[in-house]
């Protein structure tokens, strides 16, 4: 298992490595550069070039990279003229609070995703199964926005049990002490992860059961519960492990939608009115941060997944 | 009777040949959720290309004193806040919608089968690499790669389409990747080799041909997904601008109007989206189940 | 004897998604206790679904519709769900087909045969735990204490039946069901799993059903045997019995399709037709339509079961002046000495095997081929016979340039083919083909037979398009297919059609040698007897050459005219075929021909020779000098010091690398 692991780390440097490659080439897809991105729209161009050559953006390409990199690893990410704050301190205000919000959801809907698609597997092309698909099928098909609007209007207007806007503070500890506020932002991030992982385990469930070990449990006189529980539950969450580690891009996307729509002054937030504003450098940090984190991330999805399976455990 | 008859292979009696494609068809059309995902598109192309003909309105020259006018006789389902027929918008803003969707779709499925099929048949270095830069690809997340982009320029038509095709080619390229791998150790794959054919034949012939199950039912998530998007996107405000229709444009238009009760510019556009987004889903899941059980079958 | 378990006109459907098939249609038996029954057949007549009607695990939409089935004093009828469960690896054991799949992955083994005990024995965990290391013992399990904790992909096939036999048999039930139990298995594998079952059958005073397709097995095996057709029993009668006087005419055809009761110059019987479909079968005798003997009454009505202590269902049955007729002649492949055709020498063909590690540092290498010597004259039959991992499917690759040996040469018709790139190997190819085992992997799904057939032309730019329209034509004609077969897709026709099939189109360039790897291997009796007369037919038609790779040694020596035995990379004896298997020199030789289950009791309680014990050593670390010596009973000190080099017997051809050969050496 470590040699999967080194394996698995020495592929995410490599990815990481392209996504700075990425992110950089972004950097100078901006019309007038980085320079311009810096100091704005409005600046002058013997101010872009004194710039250019104070940050060595004159010289050649690669060895622009080169320093481009060694800055982030550095932990400098640029500065917001706007804001008039370091990009880092500024992603490290608002980067937990999207954590919370991330990990809240995301938990959340393991917690029903999991067992809900056992339950449609188990009875499949019953009502129940096709009752839970269709909630499943409008849940995606909703736009998360759209998803979020509505929940607003049916709890906050209509029957005003919760708040529309999300709980609006620098600390951690004030939003949490809040948590009738979450509940709108969090449920509409879990709802459409919902929707997709239930119909992961549904059919990952399917397939397993109908494998040869299931029914040498049956031969065993094993009844249809412990079946399900003891045999064919780990089986299943394999694949799920997986999808977990590819689906981080998606849950960042739809946490800044959900930012945006509850007001939540979390990283996505941030991202998005730096975009109305044209704040580039508040947008290549966070870009950066989450293509990093979703690298992480995934690789933690990969070693849940060696948990899950002795095979490649001990391979 | 002590005669031994001679060897016979009489053939099973199947009455018709029937195609390849006949036994998915013929199951996809089984599966009635699938044919309901089918009407609801045949409607809704109907309804976004032959209605205007049908029903004509102005969607160009603003009116405000028609503003925000509720469902009536004349607009059956209201104006918006510049005047235009909401019920003539919403089909102009399906054609667009559709448009963008299906030929998003198109190259990208297109294009990420090709990288795929290439990684997958030929292995090795070039196949890591591929595939690397779609992991990195993939770690950013599309969002904020099309704000940034969209934030640099406003897009036209064309623009939007490249830029959503540039983020979804990823996943066919992935999955036909995939196929190619399992595949190209498949003995038919093999014999081609055996009878001096080179691998340009066998990915032609033999390997695409077989993951096409795999990437019809791709391409019909990918529109889905294409038009969430780009809804998504006028959302956060860098959509194709006015007059252009689009459906997301006037769902995000509609929720600045939330409370104030002007219904009609929300729902309709947003039930919109998400009864076509749920039909292509419906459609590429039966898609999908059926292709599967055919595979399966001996 | 009482009998322990007993079934009366069981009838069991399976509703599908257009109709109802039935494939057990009437069964009735009976198994007393310590006895054993085998339920012999081909592949779909109900014998699988048999047992699974005893069990009640039948697949989603199947029930036992009518008859009644008891196990000891217990109707099963009336017992419910959860009555079942009670009953299942508790007083009824079942053991699969696959071990490879049969056990959860995710599971350590300790864990799942104390399960068996957990569920129907009120013990603490601690208690199931030894129970599970005293029956994993019982089975043969080495360390079985130290197994408890292990993960099952660590096993062999063979150890991991046997835990699937500990999982059954943990809590001492009164019958056990085997479906199929050692089919996936080596040769020589299988005689331990069987011998251990038998051996269990005495201790427990167990019932068993052995259900299989294989005579052999029967006939070592079991005590009485039903023979099933179509889902009904044909023949009933003690196993001695049936082998000496079958009744019915199914089982005549069945004995008179093995290779091994037929010599070498005569041809299989090969039953014609299919079976009948079981969701619409036929009115009258369901063999009918296939059967040499029926006439008007057989097909307008049903026999019944008569007969005591030996029934059969058929209105003619046969007497025994007809079991004394031979199959007819067939000239044997051509004898006399011809021109080398394929000519190997010291091939070897090493894998690396990379760590999980990151920078794939090699940390050995899999000696598939160990320095391979043959040579393979025109218009001969080769057959190269050896258990998995030995090295045949990857001679097989090799000899077709599929592959490319680590060294060594292969010539063929006097050109060097190992080592040339493709490019220059492409004119080369149409010479020599490869048929292939898996009917249903190898032919394009998405091809129709025309395509398929004429690709190869197409590839070599062989005739113009109507050429290639007619060669194809004549090409099913060959293998005996009707000409509508070419607008046909591959999951139209049968295994043994396919297998049709790929035999056309290796033959469509017309080669000179045809390398056939398992090309029967996965196929009926009666098939497989078809196919193989196809192969002979063609081969004297066309002058063909074979190699003909299987790990079926009465196959193997019914085809060749020599035989060449492969042990883990070696070739451990070679000579003519009649010689190899009568009078063997290598003792791996001996103990394959001693492991092989035959189809005649007598031979079978004579066969005294343990066989091969032992497992196969890794193919990655390979004992030193010679490579058997692990398992052999001759071993010595010498073996494991120097490897033996071949030596050539009384027959010049026939040669064996061993010290202590069973022969004198010339």
């Amino acid at each position: 298992m470590t040699g999967f692991i080194t394996r698995r780390l020495l592929q995410s440097i490599v990815v990481v490595l392209l996504v700075t490659v990425i992110v950089f080439v972004l950097l100078h897809l901006l019309p007038g550069g980085p320079a311009r991105a810096q100091l704005g729209p409005r600046a002058t161009p013997p101010a872009i070039a004194n710039f250019n050559h104070q940050m060595g953006y004159d010289r050649s390409v690669p060895v622009q990279y080169w320093h481009w990199l060694t800055q982030l690893v550095t932990g400098n990410l640029g500065f917001s003229v706007k804001f008039n704050q370091s990009v880092v301190s500024l992603i490290g205000e608002r980067l937990p609070k999207t954590l919370v919000l991330t990990v809240l959801s995301t938990l959340f809907a393991l917690v029903v995703a999991i067992p809900l698609g056992m339950v449609q597997a188990v009875k499949r092309n019953h009502a129940a199964d096709y009752a839970i698909t269709f909630w499943a099928f409008v849940f995606y098909a909703t736009p998360p926005f759209f998803l979020g609007v509505v929940l607003i209007v049916v709890f906050s207007v209509y029957l005003p049990i919760l708040p529309a806007e999300a709980p609006q503070s620098s600390s951690i500890g004030v939003i949490l002490s809040q948590p009738a506020g979450l509940i709108l932002p969090v449920l509409t991030l879990a709802l459409v992860t919902i929707a997709q992982f239930s119909r992961y385990m549904r059919s990952s469930v399917i397939e397993n059961l109908a494998e040869d070990y299931v029914r040498t449990a049956r031969a065993k006189g094993a009844g249809e519960r412990s079946v399900l529980i003891r045999h064919v539950l780990r089986n299943s969450l394999i694949p799920v492990a997986t999808l977990l580690g590819l689906s981080l891009p998606t849950i960042f996307s739809g946490a800044l939608i959900t930012e945006a729509v509850f007001n939540f002054p979390g990283m996505g937030q941030l991202f998005w009115t730096a975009a109305q504003t044209q704040d580039y450098p508040i947008m290549l940090g966070i870009t950066v941060l989450v293509g990093v984190a979703t690298v992480i991330g995934s690789l933690l999805a990969d070693l849940a997944y060696a948990v899950l399976d002795p095979r490649v455990r001990y391979a | 009777m002590t005669a031994i008859p001679a060897d016979d292979a009489v053939l099973s009696d199947s009455p018709k040949t029937r195609g390849v494609f006949a036994g998915p068809l013929s199951a996809f059309a089984e599966n009635k959720l699938a044919v309901v995902g089918l009407g609801i598109v045949v409607a809704f192309i109907l309804f976004c290309y032959v209605g205007p003909l049908v029903y004509h309105t102005d969607q160009v020259h603003i009116d405000l004193s028609q503003a925000t006018l509720p469902p009536s006789g004349t607009h059956p389902l209201g104006t918006n806040e510049v005047g235009y027929d909401q019920l003539g918008r919403l089909m102009a803003g399906g054609q667009s919608s559709l448009e963008v969707g299906v030929a998003a779709a198109l190259l990208a499925t297109v294009f990420g089968t090709l990288w795929g099929a290439i990684a997958g048949y030929a292995g090795g270095f070039i196949d890591s690499a591929m595939m690397r830069i779609v992991d990195a690809l993939l770690a950013v997340p599309a969002l904020f790669l099309l704000l940034f982009l969209a934030s640099i320029a406003r897009p036209t038509i064309g623009l939007l389409i490249l830029v959503i095709a540039f983020i979804s080619w990823l996943g066919p390229a992935r999955l036909v990747r995939g196929q190619a791998l399992t595949l190209r150790t498949r003995d038919y794959v093999t014999s081609v080799r055996l009878m001096g054919g080179g691998p340009l034949r066998a990915i032609l012939r033999h390997i695409a041909p077989n993951a096409i199950g795999t990437v019809v039912v791709n391409a019909t998530f990918q529109v889905a997904d294409a038009i969430l998007l780009v809804a998504t996107l006028s959302f956060l405000g860098l959509g194709i601008p006015p007059p252009a229709a689009n459906w997301g444009d006037m769902l995000s238009n509609g929720i600045n109007y939330t409370y104030d009760g002007y219904w009609w510019l929300i729902y309709p556009p947003g039930l919109a989206i998400v009864l076509v987004v749920v039909a292509f889903n419906l459609i590429g899941d039966a898609l999908r189940d059926s292709f599967e059980v055919r595979l399966q079958k001996r | 004897m009482s009998p322990i378990v007993t079934l009366d006109d069981v009838h069991t459907d399976i509703a599908l998604r257009n109709g109802t098939a039935h494939p057990v249609s009437g069964v009735s038996l009976t198994v007393g206790k310590g006895e054993s029954l085998g339920i012999v057949g081909e592949s779909g007549c109900g014998k699988t679904m048999t047992a699974l009607s005893i069990i009640r695990l039948l697949p989603p939409g199947g029930r036992v519709i009518s008859g009644s089935i008891t196990l000891g004093d217990t109707d099963l009828a009336t017992v419910d769900e959860a009555g079942m469960r009670k009953l299942r690896g508790n007083r009824i054991g079942m053991i699969f087909q696959d071990p490879m799949t049969s056990l959860n992955p995710c599971m350590t083994i300790g864990d799942q045969v104390s399960e068996t005990v957990l569920l129907h024995r009120d013990v603490t965990r601690a208690q199931a735990r030894e129970r599970a290391a005293e029956v994993l013992d019982l089975v043969g399990l080495p360390r079985a204490k130290e197994r408890l904790d292990s993960y099952p992909h660590l096993l062999s096939g063979g150890m991991r039946q046997r835990v699937v036999i500990a999982m059954a048999l943990a809590c001492e039930p009164e019958l056990l069901i085997a479906d199929e139990p050692t089919t996936a298995l080596d040769a020589t594998i299988q005689k331990q799993i069987l011998e251990l079952i038998d051996e269990l059958r005495d201790r427990l005073g167990m019932a068993v059903i052995l259900v299989t397709h294989d005579l052999g097995v029967i006939a070592g095996y079991t005590d009485r045997v039903a023979v099933m057709y179509a889902g009904k029993i044909v023949e009933t009668s003690s196993t001695q019995e049936l082998f000496a006087n079958p009744r019915h005419p199914y089982t005549e055809a069945l004995f008179r399709a093995l290779p091994e009761n037929v010599d070498a110059d005569r041809r299989l019987y090969a039953i014609p037709g299919l079976p009948p479909d079981l969701s619409d079968p036929p009115l009258g005798c369901r063999f009918a339509a296939r059967c040499a003997y029926a006439t008007e009454q057989c097909r307008a009505q049903e026999p019944a079961l008569t007969g005591n202590g030996h029934p059969f269902a058929c209105f003619h049955p046969l007497t025994t002046k007809q079991q004394a007729t031979p199959n007819p002649h067939t000239p044997l492949a051509v004898a006399e000495e011809t021109a080398p055709l394929l000519v190997v020498r010291n091939l070897v063909r090493t894998f690396p095997v990379t760590s999980n590690g990151v920078l794939q540092r090699k940390i050995g290498t899999v000696s598939a081929v160990a320095d391979v010597s043959f040579t393979v004259h025109t218009g001969e039959t080769f057959g190269l016979v050896g258990e998995s991992g030995c090295g045949k499917s990857t001679i097989g690759r090799l000899l077709v340039a599929a592959d490319t040996p680590t060294s060594g040469s292969i010539t063929f018709d006097g050109t060097e083919i190992s080592g040339k790139s493709h490019r220059a190997l492409r004119r080369h190819r149409r010479d020599f083909q490869l048929m292939f085992q898996d009917p249903y992997a190898s032919l394009d799904p998405r091809m129709r037979v025309r395509a398929i057939l004429r690709e190869p032309l197409a590839i070599q730019h062989r005739g113009s398009a109507v050429e290639q329209e007619n060669a194809v034509a004549k090409l099913l004609d060959e293998v005996g297919l009707a000409g509508a077969a070419l607008d046909k897709y591959p999951h139209e026709f049968s295994g043994g059609q396919r297998q049709r099939i790929g035999l056309a189109r290796a033959l469509a360039l017309r080669p000179k040698l045809i390398v056939a790897d398992e090309p029967v291997s996965a196929l009926d009796v009666s098939v497989q007897a078809q196919i193989l007369n196809l192969m002979r037919d063609l081969q004297r038609e066309h002058q063909l050459t074979y190699v003909f790779i299987s790990h079926d040694l009465s196959v193997v020596r019914y085809l060749s005219t020599t035989i060449g035995v492969m042990y883990l990379g070696k070739l451990v004896e070679i000579g003519p075929a009649e010689q190899v298997y009568t009078s063997p020199a290598h003792p791996y030789t001996q103990g394959l021909i001693d492991t092989i289950p035959l189809a005649d009791p007598e031979r079978e309680q004579r066969k005294d020779n343990a066989g091969v014990r032992g497992e196969l050593p890794s193919a990655m670390n390979p004992p030193s000098g010679c490579r058997f010596r692990t398992r052999c009973p001759l071993a010595t000190e010498k073996c494991a010091a120097e490897e033996p080099p071949m030596r050539q017997f009384s027959d010049q051809a026939h040669q064996a690398a061993c010290h202590y050969p069973l022969q004198q050496i010339h």
